[in-house]
C-alpha cells in the first residue's frame, strides 16, 4: 500500500496548521484509515499537546534520524484511536538538527504503512518549511480571513507551486466568523478564495470549543456537536474524496435550537 | 442506605442508577442536594448505564457544585457518560461497580425519601466507617439507626475489594501519609489506599512499556550518588532547555514542561517539576527524583521510565506554600512516590 503524504502549512503562525493537523488526523483514523501525524516543528512542539500524548513520548524525529532508536519506536499510539499515531518533533533541538532528505526518507517509509501521513509544518519559509514539504505530494494551505494570513499564504502557494512533487494544493479556510462577514467587517470565504485562487477543502467555524479541546488534549472532531468538530469530519471526507456540501454557518438556526442552548445555559448555571 | 459506603473521605455515594432519563436523575439529584448535610462534602454518583452528554454531565457537576459540595468521581457503564467525565476531568471509577453487587435493595426512590426525612447523615457515616475496612473480608454488620424505619443490612466485603486492598503494598502509590486537614487531602491517593479505585486511575505514574532503553553497554548499578559530585543551578529551566550531568543535578527554582533534566545520580528540584526527568541515566537504580512539587510529564529512574496519569494532564500547576515534598525511587522493579511530611 501507498499511502498520501499531505503537508499542512500556512506561511503565517496561529492560524491552526497544528490544530488542523490533529483534528484531520483523528477524524481519518475514525474512519478507519491509518494515519501518522508528523510533528516537524523543531524546538516548538505542540502537536503533542493537542493529542494528549505529550506524557508517552520517549524517543523524537531527531531520535530516529541520528539512529538511537527504530521508526517503530517513536511512534506513539493515540489514546483512543490504535490507528492514529505520532511522530513527535523534539523539543530541545532546533530545525537544523533534521534535512529535507532525511524527512523524506522517513515519509517513503511511513506511506508504505499507512493511508495517510501528515506533516505538521512550522511557521516560516525557511528550512522546517522545505523539510516539511519534502515528502509530500499534496498540501493543504490553512489561512484565516485576515489580510496579513492571506499574504502569507499566497507567498506559501507560490513556493508550492515550484515543488514538482506536489501534485496538489487545497485551502482551509480556519476561523471564519458569519456574523463579522455579514456586517462587512470580515473577508468573505468567496473574497478569499478569489484572491489565492486554488479550490477550497474547507470552511471552519471560529469555535471557542477550540480553546477547551486544546487544554485538554482531546481534538474537537471528538465533540459530536461542536460546529468545528463537524467541519473538519467534512474535511476528513472531502480528502477521501467524498463530495459533502459546505456547512451552513448562518447563526440563526431556528427557534428550537436558539431554545436548546438557551435552555442548556440556563442548566450550567443552576 | 444511602452511605452505603463511605470510602470517600468526607463524603458519601449517591446512587442514582434508577433514573430513567437525565430530568428524573437531576430531579432526584437536587433533592437530595437539598440535605443541608450535604455541604462541603465529597460525593461519588452511580450513574449507572444512563449515557450523559458532556453538557449534562456539565449542568450535574454545576448542581452539585452550587451546593458547595464536590464530585470526587463518577460510576457509570455508558461509554458516552464515560467519554464526557474523561473530558470533565471526572475522575471514573469501576470498583464501586463490584461492592453493589454484594448489596440489595438500594435504588434512587429510596435514596431521595431517605435524604427528604432528615436522616442524621453523619451518624450513618460514622457507623459505616466503622464496618468497612477490616482486611479479613469478614462480613460485617451495619445497624443504621433512622427514624424512617429502615432495618440494619448487611455488608459483605467482598474477596475482589480484599485483594485489590493487598495489592495496595506493592503498587505505585505506597505509602500516603494523609495530612491532617482531609481538604487538602489527594483524594486519590485516599481512595487508592481504601482499594476504591483501582490501580490505574489513581497511581500518578504509570510505567511505559519501553523494553530495555539503556542503551548498549550500559549495566545497571546501584553506586553511592552521594558519593557523587551535584551541579547547583540557580535558574528556571524553560521549554526546550536540557541540563545534563553525570552526577547530582540540584535545581533551585521550577523545570517547566518541555525541559529535561539528565542526572548520572540524584535529581532535586527545589520547586516545581513539570519537564522530564532522568535520574541515574548510567544505569545507576538507586538514584531519586525529589521536587517540592512532582508533576513531571515524565519520570525516568535508570531504565524505567514512567508516564504521568492522563488524568493528571495539568498543564501548569498553581503556586501555593502548601506542597507537600514527593519523592521517586524504584522499588520492586516500580517507580514509586513517597510523599513525605514537612518536619516542622
Amino acid at each position: 500500500m501507498t499511502g498520501r503524504v499531505i503537508v499542512i502549512t500556512s506561511g503565517k503562525g496561529g492560524v491552526g496548521k497544528t490544530t488542523t493537523s490533529a483534528n484531520i488526523g483523528t477524524a481519518l483514523a475514525k474512519s478507519g484509515y491509518k494515519v501518522v501525524l508528523i510533528d516537524t516543528d523543531l524546538g516548538l512542539r505542540n502537536l503533542d499537546l493537542l493529542l494528549g500524548l505529550e506524557n508517552r513520548i520517549v524517543y523524537t524525529i531527531v531520535d530516529v534520524i541520528e539512529e538511537r532508536c527504530k521508526l517503530k519506536q517513536a511512534l506513539v499510539k493515540d489514546k483512543k484511536n490504535p490507528n492514529l499515531q505520532l511522530l513527535a518533533a523534539a523539543q530541545t533541538r532546533d530545525k537544523t538538527a533534521v534535512n529535507a532528505e532525511q524527512l523524506k526518507e522517513i515519509c517513503d517509509i511511513l506511506k508504505e504503512e499507512n493511508d495517510f501521513v501528515l506533516v505538521d509544518c512550522p511557521a516560516g519559509i525557511e528550512q522546517g518549511f522545505q523539510n516539511a514539504v519534502a515528502g509530500a505530494s499534496e498540501a493543504i494551505v490553512v489561512t484565516t480571513p485576515e489580510m496579513s494570513a492571506i499574504r502569507d499564504a499566497d507567498r506559501i502557494i507560490g513556493l508550492l507551486a515550484t515543488k514538482e512533487e506536489i501534485t496538489s494544493v487545497k485551502l482551509l479556510l480556519n476561523r471564519v466568523r458569519p456574523n463579522l462577514i455579514k456586517s462587512n467587517e470580515m473577508m468573505s470565504v468567496d473574497d478569499v478564495v478569489g484572491i489565492l485562487e486554488i479550490p477550497l477543502i474547507g470552511i471552519i467555524p471560529e469555535d471557542t470549543g477550540i480553546i477547551t479541546s486544546t487544554n485538554k488534549g482531546e481534538p474537537i472532531v471528538n465533540d459530536e456537536e461542536a460546529m468545528a468538530g463537524k467541519a473538519y469530519r467534512n474535511v476528513a471526507e472531502r480528502i477521501l474524496g467524498e463530495e459533502v456540501p459546505f456547512l451552513n454557518l448562518d447563526e440563526p438556526r431556528g427557534i428550537i435550537a436558539k431554545l436548546k442552548s438557551a435552555i442548556s445555559k440556563l442548566k450550567v448555571k443552576v | 442506605m444511602l452511605m452505603e459506603k463511605s470510602l470517600v473521605e468526607n463524603g458519601f455515594i449517591i446512587d442514582l442508577t434508577g433514573a430513567q432519563n437525565t430530568s428524573q436523575l437531576i430531579y432526584e439529584l437536587s433533592s437530595i442536594m437539598e440535605h443541608p448535610q450535604v455541604k462541603g462534602k465529597n460525593i461519588c454518583l452511580k450513574l449507572g448505564k444512563l449515557e450523559l452528554k458532556q453538557s449534562q454531565l456539565l449542568s450535574i457537576k454545576a448542581l452539585i457544585e452550587s451546593m458547595d459540595a464536590s464530585i470526587a468521581f463518577i460510576d457509570t457503564t455508558a461509554e458516552q457518560t464515560e467519554a464526557s467525565a474523561m473530558s470533565l476531568g471526572i475522575q471514573l471509577s469501576t470498583v464501586s461497580q463490584e461492592m453493589s453487587s454484594s448489596m440489595e435493595g438500594i435504588n434512587s426512590k429510596e435514596i431521595s425519601e431517605l435524604a427528604a426525612s432528615q436522616i442524621k447523615t453523619e451518624e450513618v457515616i460514622i457507623k459505616t466507617e466503622d464496618g468497612i475496612y477490616d482486611n479479613h473480608g469478614e462480613a460485617k454488620t451495619i445497624e443504621i439507626q433512622a427514624d424512617t424505619g429502615i432495618q440494619s443490612g448487611t455488608i459483605a466485603t467482598t474477596e475482589g475489594i480484599d485483594d485489590i486492598y493487598d495489592e495496595i503494598t506493592t503498587q505505585e502509590l505506597t505509602e500516603v501519609i494523609p495530612s491532617e486537614d482531609y481538604n487538602t487531602t489527594d483524594f486519590g491517593s485516599v481512595a487508592a489506599i481504601e482499594g476504591l479505585l483501582p490501580t490505574e486511575e489513581t497511581s500518578k505514574y504509570i510505567l511505559l512499556d519501553t523494553g530495555n532503553v539503556l542503551p548498549e553497554g550500559i549495566e545497571e548499578n546501584s553506586a553511592n550518588t552521594e558519593a557523587l559530585p551535584t551541579l547547583y543551578i540557580n535558574q528556571t529551566l524553560r521549554s526546550g532547555q536540557t541540563v545534563s550531568y553525570e552526577g547530582n543535578i540540584l535545581i533551585i527554582g521550577d523545570a517547566h514542561p518541555g525541559s529535561e533534566i539528565i542526572a548520572g545520580g540524584d535529581i532535586t528540584v527545589w520547586g516545581i517539576l513539570g519537564g522530564i526527568a532522568h535520574a541515574g541515566n548510567n544505569g545507576n537504580i538507586t538514584s531519586k527524583v525529589r521536587a517540592l512539587k512532582l508533576n513531571a510529564i515524565q519520570l525516568r529512574i535508570a531504565g524505567l521510565y514512567a508516564r504521568r496519569n492522563d488524568t493528571l494532564n495539568v498543564p501548569y500547576v498553581q503556586k501555593s506554600n502548601e506542597f507537600t515534598p514527593e519523592e521517586a525511587l524504584i522499588e520492586n522493579g516500580k517507580i514509586v512516590i513517597y510523599k513525605k511530611l514537612r518536619r516542622d
